[in-house]
Formats: C-alpha cells, sequence, structure tokens
C-alpha cells in the first residue's frame, strides 16, 4: 500500500490508503530469431532430447518395453535391467548423481543446463519456432499482437493455438507412455478405450507443456524454477558466464559501418539493441551478470553478427569467466583454471558415486528371498513329537528368464522342512510360499535359534541365496 | 494471480517428490481406508495420492501466505489507524 494523497490538513491526518501492485506488469517477450553456433548447438540438443523422449518409449527389448515404469506392477524396466521397490537404493543415487553433475557443469559452465537441455528450454525453442513460421518474425509478431482481431489474426491464431496442441498432446501422450505400455496406449486411443486416469494424465501433462512453453515462457525460469534462485552459490570468479566486455564496448554508440570506435572515442558497442531482442527473457546482457540470464548464448550469436559486419572482432559478448574479464585472459588462462578445488571436489565425489552405481548394477542380485516367520502359530507340536515353525517364503526373481531353485534349511541338528523344495518362478515375478520347518525337541536351546535358508537355482550354481531366519523352540 | 502461484506451485514441487516417496516404500495394496482395503487400482490410488499430497502441500502454502500478512494488511478495515513506521505491506 502506498499514500496516495497530499499531505491533508491538521484535524483530518488520516492518510488514505490504496492498494497499488508494485509488481511490474509483465510484457510479452518476442525473442528475435537468432542463428550461429550456440543456437545451432541448442538446436541440435533439442533434437537429441526430443527424439530420446518421443523415441525411446517405442523402442522393444526382450518383448517388452524398453523403458517402462510399469507403476501398476512396481517394477521399473531399463532396457536390460528391471528395478523393484526394493532397489530405491539406486533411484537416490541416480538423483544425487544428477545433482552433482549439475553443480560440477555450474560450477565450470554456468547454466549450460538452462541454456541448452532444461525442457522448459527445448519446450520453448520448439513452440517459439512453430510460432515463428505461422506469425512470423519478431516485428510481424508484435504488430499482429497490436493489430485488432480480423480474419486473418482470427486463422494465424487458430493455426499458432492448433499446432501447439497437437505437439503438447502428443507429448503428454508420450508421458503417458513411459508409465503404460505404448502401444497398447496408442491402440487404445483408436478404440476410444482409454482408461480415465491415462486420459487424465494425458490431458494434465499436455496441458503442462502447452502453458509454459506457449505461454509462460521465460517466467517459468524466472518465477518459478527453483535451480536459478540457487545456481549463484556454484558460481565462482572462474565460472564461464556469458559476458559483455564492458571494457571494450563502453561508450557504446551508433556509428557509420567499419568507423573504427576509437577515431569517434567510442568503445565497440553499436548499442543495436539485438542482443536485448534476442533474449528470451528480455533482459540487457550490457548490465552484467543478472540471475535471469538462462545462459542460452542467443546474444553472443547476435553480437558476433554484428561485430562481423562492423568489421569489428567477435567476441563482445562471449563466455568468459569474471577473472578473465578484469585480467585479459585469453582462453588458455580460461582452461588453465577450470582446475580448481571446487571443481576437484565436485568431480571426486561424482567419480566415486559413479563408480558405486555401475558398481552396485553390475552386482545387482537375480534372486531375492524374504523370509516371514508366521507370527500366528508361534511353534507347535507336530506327529512324532517334533516341534514346527511355519514361515511364508517370499522368492523374487529379478532376472528377465523363468528359474527353477531348489529351497533348503539348515542350522539345526535334525532339522528337516515340508512343503514345496523345488519352486518355479516365472521371469520378473515372484512367489509366495509356505514352509513348515521341524526339528527335534531336544535340538538347539530353548527360545531364538538361528537357521538358514538356502534357495538355489537348478541352472546356475552361482544364483543362491543364504538367508537368515529364527526358529522358536518352545 | 501472484498468490495463486505462490500457493500452487511449490506445493505442487513438494507434493511430487512426497508421491515419489511415499509409493516407493509403500504399496498401495498395504493401504486401509476406513478399515477397508483400497479397493482402488494402483494407477488411480497414485493419482489420488497426488493429489491429496497436492492438496496438503497446498494448506501449508496457503498457511504461509495467510501468516505473512503484515500487521497493516490484517488492521485494514477495522478502523486502527495506520501509525507512522508501520510496515505498508507485501
Amino acid at each position: 500500500m502506498i499514500p496516495s494523497s497530499p499531505p491533508k490538513p491538521a484535524q483530518e491526518r488520516v492518510p488514505e490508503f490504496v492498494e497499488e501492485s508494485l509488481y511490474e506488469v509483465h510484457k510479452k517477450v518476442h525473442p528475435r530469431a537468432v542463428s550461429g553456433i550456440f543456437a545451432t548447438w541448442r538446436w541440435a540438443l533439442v533434437w537429441f532430447t526430443q527424439l530420446v523422449y518421443y523415441g525411446l518409449c517405442w523402442l522393444p527389448w526382450n518383448g517388452r518395453q524398453a523403458v517402462l515404469f510399469d507403476l501398476a506392477e512396481r517394477k521399473f524396466y531399463i532396457l536390460g535391467m528391471i528395478f523393484w521397490p526394493q532397489d530405491v537404493f539406486f533411484l537416490a543415487i541416480l538423483l544425487i548423481i544428477s545433482a552433482y553433475s549439475l553443480f560440477l557443469f555450474t560450477a565450470v559452465g554456468g547454466r549450460l543446463w538452462c541454456g541448452y537441455a532444461c525442457p522448459q528450454t527445448v519446450y520453448t525453442e520448439i513452440f517459439t519456432w512453430i510460432e515463428q513460421k505461422i506469425e512470423g518474425e519478431r516485428n510481424a509478431r508484435i504488430k499482429l499482437d497490436s493489430s485488432p482481431m480480423s480474419g486473418r489474426k482470427l486463422w494465424l491464431r487458430t493455426a499458432k493455438h492448433g499446432s501447439w496442441a497437437l505437439v503438447a498432446l502428443w507429448t503428454g501422450f508420450t508421458f503417458v507412455g513411459y508409465f503404460t505400455p505404448i502401444k497398447s496406449l496408442w491402440d487404445a486411443v483408436w478404440s476410444f478405450s482409454l482408461g480415465p486416469w491415462e486420459t487424465f494424465w494425458m490431458f494434465f501433462y499436455g496441458a503442462f507443456t502447452y502453458i509454459f512453453a506457449g505461454h509462460m515462457r521465460e517466467q517459468v525460469c524466472k518465477h518459478m524454477c527453483p535451480y536459478a534462485r540457487f545456481q549463484g552459490v556454484m558460481f565462482d570468479p572462474d565460472t564461464l558466464t556469458i559476458t559483455y566486455d564492458t571494457e571494450r564496448g563502453e561508450p557504446r554508440g551508433p556509428r557509420k559501418k567499419g568507423v573504427d570506435p576509437k577515431s569517434i572515442a567510442k568503445g565497440e558497442c553499436v548499442d543495436c539493441g539485438i542482443c536485448v531482442q534476442v533474449c528470451p527473457t528480455g533482459i540487457d546482457i550490457r548490465d552484467g551478470l543478472q540471475y535471469e540470464c538462462i545462459g542460452c548464448a542467443a546474444c553472443i550469436d547476435a553480437c558476433d553478427q554484428v561485430m562481423e559486419k562492423m568489421a569489428y572482432p567477435k567476441g563482445l559478448i562471449r563466455y568468459s569467466t569474471e577473472h578473465a574479464i578484469e585480467q585479459h585472459w585469453g582462453w588458455k588462462e580460461i582452461v588453465g583454471h577450470v582446475i580448481r578445488p571446487r571443481v576437484l571436489i565436485y568431480s571426486a565425489i561424482l567419480g566415486a558415486i559413479c563408480v558405486a552405481f555401475v558398481w552396485g548394477i553390475a552386482n545387482k542380485a537375480s534372486l531375492r528371498v524374504d523370509v516371514i516367520r508366521d507370527r500366528a502359530t508361534l511353534a507347535r507340536e507336530v506327529e512324532g513329537g517334533l516341534i514346527e515353525n511355519v514361515y511364508r517364503l517370499h522368492v523374487i526373481n529379478v532376472s528377465e528368464a523363468p528359474h527353477r531353485y531348489s529351497i533348503s534349511v539348515s542350522g539345526l541338528p535334525g532339522i528337516d522342512m515340508t512343503g514345496e523344495r523345488i519352486v518355479e518362478v516365472p521371469a520378473a515375478a515372484a512367489r509366495s510360499i509356505s514352509v513348515q520347518v521341524r526339528v527335534p525337541p531336544e535340538s538347539g536351546k530353548k527360545g531364538s535359534n538361528q537357521i538358514f535358508f538356502d534357495v538355489k537355482s537348478l541352472a546356475d550354481e552361482k544364483v543362491a541365496v543364504h538367508e537368515k531366519a529364527s526358529f522358536l523352540q518352545p | 494471480m501472484q498468490k495463486i502461484f505462490w500457493v500452487l506451485w511449490p506445493s505442487f514441487l513438494v507434493a511430487g517428490i512426497a508421491e515419489g516417496l511415499f509409493f516407493t516404500v509403500i504399496d498401495p495394496q498395504e493401504l486401509y481406508l476406513f478399515g477397508e482395503p483400497v479397493h482402488l487400482s494402483k494407477i488411480a490410488t497414485y493419482s489420488v495420492g497426488f493429489f491429496g499430497f497436492w492438496a496438503v502441500c497446498a494448506a501449508s502454502s496457503l498457511m504461509t501466505c495467510f501468516l505473512q500478512r503484515s500487521a497493516a494488511e490484517v488492521n485494514k478495515g477495522v478502523g486502527v489507524h495506520p501509525r507512522p513506521g508501520d510496515s505498508t505491506g507485501s
């Protein structure tokens, strides 16, 4: 609230208060199209990430979908591997690896993730491309925005939103296809037999894509992304950022082509404003490093083209570091400063976790056995004076082939079991079997005794589990 | 509008994390609703679970927003004249 009225006479000194938003009114950013080496890199990553995203779910593997997060069966299939809820450890490690990779990349190269690979950037790139193909370049779009509604505008808008909606729907469909086998999902779409939740999540994810990439764009990065807020803590003076060389550029000002800046007492910035026009977040990089800068390097590409036209050296805006700008370093010194304690620590931790992860995956057990003692019956005496305990064995075949396992028990003199001794478990499945273990009454001590179940694959000696359990002697 | 985002967005992110952690550890079939096993399909349980988490997290965010109001905002319209040096609100 801001006092808005001038001071009033003393007898009625109640200032009038009015609500006034202190927020800047959002203006739509119409980024100008840009070409150049970094734009090419970004497009390469758009293609790469989206081929993986849209394509991977269609890849077959051993007669099933190669990558499928089967929530209903609580099994994650990733290429040749199957992960069960018990493998959540690997998911945790994977998240730690992602976090440390992000830290490392950020410390060395700044916001590389944001500028090139983040889905928000990638889909904004795709949606802006569609917009540009339909509505025209930046100026045409600004003009169209301010023009009154007409037949042509209506047609352009319908075409644009329609195309966006198609891409968004396909994205939503693909998303659901990672959780429900995509081929059956595809068939269900055409026979109008999609499940209610599948339909819902498809439209939910599609709507998110449409709103985020079509309408909100840079606002997601500026106001909603947590990473944008804390990336600064991983920066140091040797981190590569997109930097305007103030010393070289200032004082900025317009001039004729090819004029030597020294002869007119100016810097090399011609103040054309193209770096601002291409910026997807609508900032002016010449104001220095800002948290809004997503590091997309569009301004570098744009400025380099202007510099080329002016016959000035490129790189007035370039990837550089705070130290490099201060001390006029070239690439050699910048690269020489990549190795520093922060980078070494991030790399060491990341390396160690990656090794542990790969080792863990390579040595992942292909058989798991959980033994649960039947608590309802405790111990009881059966025929022949033997003491019996009942157990449930949960035999999980984690491999992709069916297996037959033998079950045996040991650990007490005269111990034996009844129930299935050979159990067949299909590929990637679990079976629960009931086992009665019997021992003579004089065997072991009163109370809890340790016994062992051995479950061994008949086909492969190495696939075996030696599982502890306790036997209760009354 | 701003407040809607402050409430819905952080709660969405946290609900996603909570959903992941909760259902990794707990099988929906082990859940009971008013003493009865849950009869919904797993996908339905996951979905309902996510919106449940979202709602709870949103309630927390809403509470934060609510308690963040300054004295001036709370006192507005109850006849208390703003004193000099009062916070001017959001």
